[in-house]
């Protein structure tokens, strides 16, 4: 395990933070949601015992509780190793640039993908990605990417895969 | 004898020019994604799940298992040449591994590692051969209540064996346990947790969630700390052999490594990371050249690499006998079977042996096929590490977005591969396990559904759930995995 885990950062993403206070309290909510989404679920059926809303019930519960143990850790200074994997060491600082434009990336399809198809959206997705990944060659990039998302496409549709046409917006 | 004639007619399945066709597609694409970073097996064959729709379902999975074993053969490849375990199984193969391929015996320690792999992943296959049908004849008296703490007991060694810390790993269960609740409740008919959005009626699918997790996830975690990768494959000297001296230093730890491995390999939580750790320990204690070890010990790589193997056949005695994924790629694997409407358990050898035997002897098929693919190909398969980091990660994402946008069309599913991809992302920074994840997700309504049809027999009297002795012994072995770390810590203090 790396010694050297950055000490500060801020929430929300970056290297683990001392106290990331935040991490306990969206496991809460989100037991809190599944909570409140079971609130309007029978709790109990007629015959069976048990409604569609108790195993809600206790998925939410059991995420309030491990909420509440996450955050009793962190007030106890639970340390937070991330994870090493390949091509990352866990130990180096995050950089906040290259992490915006591959979510940038990501977000990509969901503005593109039926508009303007398969081909178009890996363009865009591919050439963002190497960018992050500190490529500065954009226009081979583009190229690259628009030729990989077309085979791909032609592969998917060719085994039969409902992925949409090929440029929606042109009516191709 | 029956299991033999069995046997027989899964080859005849396996051997057909169309299953030996997918076998190698399957070996192929696995070995290289093993070379590959960023791609493990449960990824790609979540990536492949839309074959499904054109494909056979006993030619599916004789793709499917062929990139489970060549992801392993090819997690080795990286190990000993460029010093990275593509998985946590090839960890220890590093070890030694590349410690021989500095001091110019990387040729041997690719043979121990791919004729160990062969010689161990043969033996667990016949073990699996002989326990799976036995296991399944005793599953075929499991009752709801029997199933339901088999389902506990799953969830509990997972969330304590995977990752360092018990309350996250249960947070990653959960998490999985209360996606697996979204959409139509399957015995009412009535919606949950949709909020009103009709794309989430249908649920999430384990495609979406598996392929967000670890394809988004990792790309933005590898980009926010992408480090290139400086250490330079090393080259091979010589024909890929062994000597005397390593074959004969190396078939005890083969068959140890086996006898480790599929045991492990089929318990819950067992995994590839505690057989093959195992291995080394027992190997390092084992040897007559214990200076060797540290400094590239065949013994080293020959035991860990066969555990390897042999756990990944272990897996798929609980997934075939009992329907129980111990494992992400046991997870996909079995939303596999779902997509073809098929439910692995006891029921699936009687009604589909054609399936279970062809996939069984295809999995004989398939370790001769890698065998012949890694050994004499090495060199032809480390270049596929020249793909540079940019184009390789991009092209991961590509293939991502159209495995989600494939699914179903669905703009939802594409927005929650943004969603759960950061959500991969934060697991990532603060050292949550992802498997949990998605053994939550599929086991999830497998658990609520025996939960409620047990109680529905007992009029909703919880009693029920401990009604048989199996159940008891199932939830008891649960409750002690969960507090067997307390105990110790207490004696250990006491001490």
């Amino acid at each position: 395990m790396p010694s050297n885990w950055p000490q500060s950062d801020t929430a929300g993403g970056g290297a683990a933070a001392p106290r990331p206070w935040w991490l306990g309290g969206l496991v809460i909510a989100l037991g809190c949601v599944c909570l409140y989404g079971a609130f309007s679920l029978p709790q109990a059926a007629r015959y069976a015992g048990v409604g569609p809303g108790l195993f809600v019930t206790l998925v939410g519960s059991g995420l309030v509780l491990l909420g509440l143990l996450l955050l009793m850790q962190i007030a106890r200074g639970e340390k937070f190793v991330p994870q090493d994997t390949e091509d990352a060491s866990g130990s180096d600082k995050a950089d906040m640039t290259a992490f915006l434009t591959a979510l940038a990336a990501a977000i990509v399809p969901v503005l593109t993908i039926e508009a303007l198809g398969v081909p178009f959206t890996a363009m865009l997705s591919f050439t963002l990605v190497a960018r992050a990944f500190g490529s500065r060659k954009t226009v081979i990039d583009l190229i690259t990417g628009a030729i990989l998302g077309s085979l791909a496409w032609l592969l998917f549709t060719q085994l039969g895969l409902q992925i949409g046409s090929f440029l929606p917006l042109a009516g191709i | 004898m029956e299991t033999f004639s069995l046997l027989l007619q899964g080859f005849e399945v396996a051997l057909q020019p169309i299953n030996l066709f997918w076998a190698l597609v399957g070996s192929v694409l696995g070995t290289a994604i093993g070379i590959l970073p960023g791609i493990g097996p449960a990824l790609t064959i979540a990536l492949l799940l839309p074959v499904t729709i054109s494909v056979a379902p006993t030619s599916a999975f004789i793709m499917f298992a062929g990139v489970l074993y060549g992801a392993m053969y090819g997690g080795s490849t990286t190990s000993i040449l460029i010093n990275t375990p593509g998985e946590a199984g090839s960890m220890m193969t590093a070890l030694e591994g590349n410690k021989m391929a500095r001091a110019g015996r990387g040729a041997s320690a690719l043979a121990t590692a791919a004729i160990g792999s062969f010689v161990a992943g043969t033996i667990a296959t016949l073990a699996l051969t002989f326990a799976a049908p036995a296991i399944a004849e005793i599953a075929f008296y499991f009752r709801p209540a029997d199933y339901f703490a088999l389902t506990v007991l799953a969830f509990t060694s997972m969330a304590v064996v995977m990752g360092t810390s018990r309350v996250r790993g249960f947070i990653s269960l959960f998490l999985g346990l209360a996606l697996g609740l979204i959409g139509i409740d399957q015995m009412t008919g009535q919606a949950r947790l949709t909020f009103g959005v009709p794309g989430l009626f249908d649920g999430m699918e384990l495609a979406v969630v598996l392929v967000s997790l670890f394809a988004v996830g990792e790309i933005l975690y590898v980009a926010s700390r992408y480090r290139k990768n400086s250490s330079e494959i090393i080259p091979i000297r010589g024909q890929i052999w062994m000597s005397r001296e390593d074959w004969k230093r190396s078939w005890k730890p083969w068959l140890r490594g086996a006898s480790l491995g599929f045991p492990i390999g089929a318990l819950p939580g067992g995994g590839s990371e505690i057989p093959t750790m195992l291995s080394y320990t027992l190997e390092r204690k084992l040897t007559k050249h214990p200076e060797e070890f540290g400094k590239g010990a065949i013994e080293g790589v020959a035991g860990p690499e066969a555990a390897n193997n042999a756990a990944a056949a272990g897996i798929l005695i609980p997934l075939l006998t009992l329907g129980l994924p111990t494992s992400a790629t046991a997870a996909v694997l079995l939303a596999a079977f779902q997509n073809y409407g098929l439910q692995p358990g006891p029921f699936l050898f009687s009604s589909n042996p054609q399936l279970v035997w062809g996939l069984i002897a295809s999995l004989y098929v398939g370790n001769a096929m890698l065998l012949v693919l890694n050994l004499p190909l090495v060199g032809i398969w480390v270049r596929l590490l020249s793909i540079p980091a940019p184009q390789l990660y991009g092209g991961i994402l590509v293939f991502a977005t159209i495995g989600i946008w494939g699914v179903a069309n669905s703009l939802v599913d594409v927005i929650a591969m943004v969603i759960i991809g950061v959500a991969g992302y934060v697991m990532r920074v603060y050292d949550f396990p992802i498997a949990p994840v998605l053994i939550g997700l599929i086991l999830g309504p497998m658990a609520e559904q025996q939960l409620r049809t047990a109680l529905a027999a007992g009029q909703g009297n919880p009693i029920m759930l401990v009604s048989t002795p199996l159940s008891v012994i199932f939830l008891t072995i649960a409750a002690l995995f969960l507090l067997a770390p307390l105990l110790l810590r207490r004696l250990r203090a006491n001490a």
